[in-house]
């Protein structure tokens, strides 16, 4: 093992690191805007949701923008290849996400009904479209995409944009929002009193139940499924194209992984902690803990597919000799070094800076703030 | 193969997504200073107005960021899902600046909005005055890393080609960020956005003084504005200046196309004024020309010369046939990466590998290329001339007026006599769009003078596009173009009725901070902390 | 000694700026140019603020009325 193959799977770790924050952070704010007319039955309620996280969303929003940069910088050939590939699926996902903050900052500059309740409903649409499609492109990975290159690495996607939205990767997508609901529920429990946290605290223990479910059936349902095996190729730590390995597919070998490293069982274990911990803490009304508890079941079931997949990042269905893996899509080892040094001095400081806005803006929202203030949202 | 009109296309939504995003960012760049200089003098000297000016100019820019954020977004995700060869052949590079982007300027920006926004009470006045400066700083910085980007474009340094991968690998980091091109270009921008802030503070508040409406704050800010934008257009030009000195060396075709220069000829070399330059006859008709102006402005010297592009269509023909041995060798080494002879071939025609494939497009076997071919690969290689050379003359001819125009404002605005001279400020008004179109005309100046490469002399535009089929590219255009229209209306609503509206006074209607209610913004400092507590 | 302290660091502080802008301004000499422009910019910007509040309220002062600017 060279100093580049320990580079690929560091960066394979931050990436994940990336999308765990994505989803958590990402996640709540989506959440809360999902629930957003089921949370919030008047104006003012709804507000109070908005402004709960109002302080926040943009700087949250940014983990979502990082996960792209950074699979840009570290895995072009990922970057390039899954977001031609779903190109129908991206827009979904850039069309509704590019409501939000628009959404946020005009929906309360102007007090006609029909006015707010348009981008209420475009509030809702855009936190819960991109959460099915973050789950459902997870859910695609496992069963492999269509597409292939030509000898230059010119990429062909051969698939309909239909064939993204299988059962199995509509189940993911449902997963994923239920998880981002759960988390926006206790989010407004967090920052909401009264009749609103009620409502959040059922609809989170409700999201909870949800999420343990499918992620139960996701589980047996990979296991059936047919799984990516790599069987030869130059392998870690060497420069090389997609073209130049031998990968076959088998039922079951997504459990490879686990199978050769019992210990990595723990984190599907982690993922039923934290989604049982989050719906038993709501019920207590111990919000925070909820939220902390959602937060691992996150890590957990990210890192379950993530522990799966291992080296597989995008397998291809057409040809799976040309699935990309951590070896064969990564940056050279000079970028790939460069942004290490990068992200570790800049994501610690970033969650530094941004637990102290959370600090700063601490507290509990009420009608009356966000009636009284010419800022809020 | 690939399909000529997906390329056109995915360029023309680029195109149009982009220069839709450059309508807001600009005036972030710009006014986020702005904010920040307003505060500082309201740190510095305790006036209220001051805090008042930056909270009223602070929602403006509110309403501004917000477009730029949500358009943003489309840009980053823009490369992997239309410009996916683009993005897989030069990703290791210029993914880089990218992802720094977010991790070291966007995240804070964003961060620290919404406590300069939400935060005024919260927060102790040196606080929230950091914050401001924070957000300023990091919207630029943001600016920084997408143009170090950018520059890589360009100029493409730090980096080389390797056979065995099939993409470009950085060799130098140092090279990428220091690049002349990705530092000339990045000050040119920021201060433009500057220029661009000082413009939209100097013309609403020109607005407010012909109404005799906020008139403390309105002279306030037309002073502030005026003092940030003559200093910022002397700026823009230095550095426009600096940018044509490094474009005539790392682009020669872009300088050639934007000066209209179709002949060789001897030092020193006249400019073209205003002349309307045909490309399939490769001249100019109605030429007004200054002699040897442009030898002093391009190479700072009387006996400087620049080439033409009859020199360059010259050289690039012979690049294009030392190329394609360079693109032949890669076929081979893709079958085989080990194979010595191919690996020696690529090695000694490296150099031209993307003229090879500017041929590629018209001849996909390069066995059977004609002469023919690689002489309109040759022509290929100028960009549009007319097109390029318009945009720079309205860039400059605006960014000229806009010196003039604070120059004189900022003479009124010391002798304290704006108020009286309503020409001007009607004219201030008048001004507002100026800087937009500038903004606009210089972002197609850099990327049509650019063509027909997505990076210069490396990769031609006609590769770098997704495998798309005119169907999804005609609906995801469509789509942004009902979207963004849509978005365009509303915030020109919102901006307008906001201006209309104008600031809270203290003690009127609107003016909720003196209320004693609590507040979002203004709940005490000390509030019950939230961590960890029991709701009920 | 508490001001010794704060000495030291800001003078470490001062120092570490100048290596900094020494290989800044070698490197990247219009990124140099670009902080202290910037920063002159807005600084300039901010006393043309001041200093049209300073002639106001001289303009007051000279005709007893209440200064401007502090509404």
């Amino acid at each position: 093992m060279n100093g580049y193959a320990i580079a690929q799977i560091v960066w394979w770790l931050l990436l994940g690191v990336l999308l765990m924050g994505l989803a958590v952070m990402v996640g709540m704010d989506m959440g809360v805007g999902a629930s957003l007319r089921y949370v919030g039955r008047t104006d003012t309620e709804r507000r109070v949701a908005l402004n709960i996280i109002g302080p926040h969303w943009d700087g949250n929003q940014v983990w979502f923008i990082l996960g792209g940069g950074a699979i840009f910088a570290a895995f072009p050939l990922i970057y390039a290849t899954a977001f031609s590939g779903f190109y129908v699926v991206m827009l979904l996902l850039l069309w509704t996400m590019i409501l939000r903050p628009i959404g946020f900052e005009y929906r309360s500059r102007i007090g006609n009904p029909a006015w707010r309740g348009a981008w209420d409903w475009a509030l809702v649409v855009s936190g819960a479209v991109p959460m099915i499609v973050f789950g459902a492109a997870f859910g695609n990975l496992f069963r492999g995409v269509p597409f292939h290159f030509e000898w230059n690495m010119t990429s062909f996607y051969t698939g309909s944009f239909l064939g993204l939205l299988n059962p199995f990767a509509v189940m993911t997508g449902v997963l994923s929002l239920a998880m981002s609901v759960m988390m926006g529920s206790l989010t407004v429990m967090n920052g909401a009193g009264g009749v609103m946290a009620a409502r959040a605290r059922g609809l989170a223990q409700l999201a909870g139940l949800i999420a343990i479910v499918l992620f139960a059936i996701g589980g047996l349902w990979v296991h059936s499924m047919p799984g990516y095996h790599w069987v030869g190729g130059p392998g870690p730590g060497i420069p090389q194209t997609p073209l130049q390995q031998t990968v076959v597919t088998s039922p079951g070998t997504w459990f490879d992984n686990f199978g050769a490293h019992p210990v990595l069982w723990c984190v599907p274990a982690l993922g039923f902690a934290g989604m049982l911990g989050a719906i038993l803490a709501a019920r207590a009304k111990r919000s925070h803990l909820g939220w902390w508890s959602g937060a691992v079941a996150w890590i957990g079931v990210i890192g379950s597919a993530g522990s799966a997949l291992f080296p597989f990042m995008l397998p291809s269905s057409s040809d799976p000799s040309l699935s990309l893996t951590v070896w064969n899509s990564s940056s050279s080892e000079s970028t790939l070094l460069w942004m290490i040094g990068f992200t570790a001095f800049f994501v610690p400081l970033i969650l530094w800076y941004t637990g102290w806005a959370f600090w700063v803006m601490r507290g509990k929202i009420t009608p009356e703030m966000v009636e009284g203030d010419e800022h809020a949202y | 193969m690939i399909n000529g009109t997906v390329v056109d296309l995915s360029r023309l939504q680029f195109a149009a997504t982009a220069l839709y995003h450059f309508l807001f960012v600009p005036l972030t760049l710009g006014m986020s200073f702005l904010l920040a200089a307003m505060e500082t003098v309201y740190v510095t000297t305790g006036r209220p107005i001051y805090r008042q000016m930056a909270m009223f100019w602070g929602r403006l820019f509110m309403i501004n960021f917000a477009l730029g954020v949500a358009t943003g977004l489309t840009m980053e995700f823009q490369f992997g899902t239309n410009w996916s060869f683009y993005s897989s052949f030069v990703g290791d590079i210029f993914g880089a600046p990218l992802a720094i982007e977010g991790l070291m300027a966007f995240f804070m920006e964003s961060t620290f909005i919404g406590l300069m926004v939400f935060g005024w009470h919260r927060l102790s006045k040196g606080q929230h005055l950091a914050v401001t400066w924070l957000v300023a700083l990091a919207s630029n910085l943001s600016a920084l890393w997408i143009l170090v980007a950018n520059g890589f474009m360009q100029d493409p340094q730090g980096a080389a080609f390797d056979p065995t991968t099939m993409r470009m690998h950085l060799t130098s980091f140092q090279d990428l960020i220091f690049s002349p091109d990705a530092q000339s270009k990045f000050v040119h921008t920021s201060i433009a956005g500057y220029v661009t802030g000082a413009i939209f503070v100097a013309g609403v508040s020109a607005y407010y003084l012909l109404r005799k409406r906020h008139v403390d704050l309105a002279k306030r800010s037309f002073r502030m504005a005026v003092l940030f934008g003559v200093l910022a257009t002397i700026g823009v030009v230095t550095l426009g200046d600096a940018l044509g000195f490094v474009d005539a060396k790392a682009q020669p075709t872009k300088l050639a196309a934007m000066e209209g220069l179709w002949k060789t000829e001897e030092a020193p070399l006249p400019l073209n004024l205003i002349a309307f330059p045909s490309q399939a006859k490769q001249r100019n008709y109605g030429a007004v020309q200054i002699p040897a102006v442009l030898s002093l402005l391009e190479t700072h010297s009387l006996y400087g010369t620049v080439p033409a592009i009859d020199a360059l269509e010259r050289q690039a023909a012979r690049q294009v046939e030392d190329g394609i041995p360079a693109v032949q060798a890669l076929e081979a080494l893709s079958r085989n990466p080990q194979d010595p002879a191919a690996l020696a071939q690529f090695d000694a025609h490296r150099e031209d590998l993307g003229y090879g494939f500017l041929v590629q497009r018209y001849a996909p076997d390069l066995a059977r290329v004609t002469p023919a071919e690689i002489r309109q690969a040759a022509k290929d290689s100028i960009p549009p001339v007319a097109a390029v050379f318009w945009s720079f003359r309205v860039m400059v001819g605006l960014g000229l007026a806009m010196l003039a125009f604070f120059v004189l404002a900022t003479l009124y605005s010391l002798r304290n006599r704006v108020q009286e001279k309503t020409w001007l400020l009607k004219l201030a008004l008048w001004m507002i769009p100026l800087p937009f179109l500038a903004d606009e005309a210089g972002w197609l100046v850099a990327e049509l003078g650019r063509q027909p490469w997505t990076v210069y002399g490396v990769l031609p535009t006609w590769m770098s596009a997704s495998t798309h089929s005119v169907g999804y590219m005609a609906f995801s255009l469509i789509g942004f173009v009902v979207l963004y229209s849509t978005f365009i209306a509303i915030e020109m609503y919102l901006m307008v009725r906001t201006i209309r509206l104008g600031p809270a006074e203290p003690g009127g209607p609107r003016d909720r901070e003196s209320a004693p209610r609590p507040m979002l913004s203004g709940r005490p400092f000390a509030a019950a902390p939230q961590v960890a507590k029991r709701e009920d | 000694m508490r001001s010794f302290l704060y000495f030291l660091l800001f003078m470490v502080v001062a120092v570490m700026i100048v290596v900094l802008a020494a290989i800044l301004g070698d490197e990247g000499a219009w990124y140099f140019a670009w902080l202290i422009g910037t920063t002159m910019i807005v600084l300039v910007s901010a006393a043309g603020g001041a200093m049209l509040d300073a002639t106001e309220d001289q303009l007051a002062r000279r005709q007893g009325g209440d200064p401007a600017g502090h509404g």
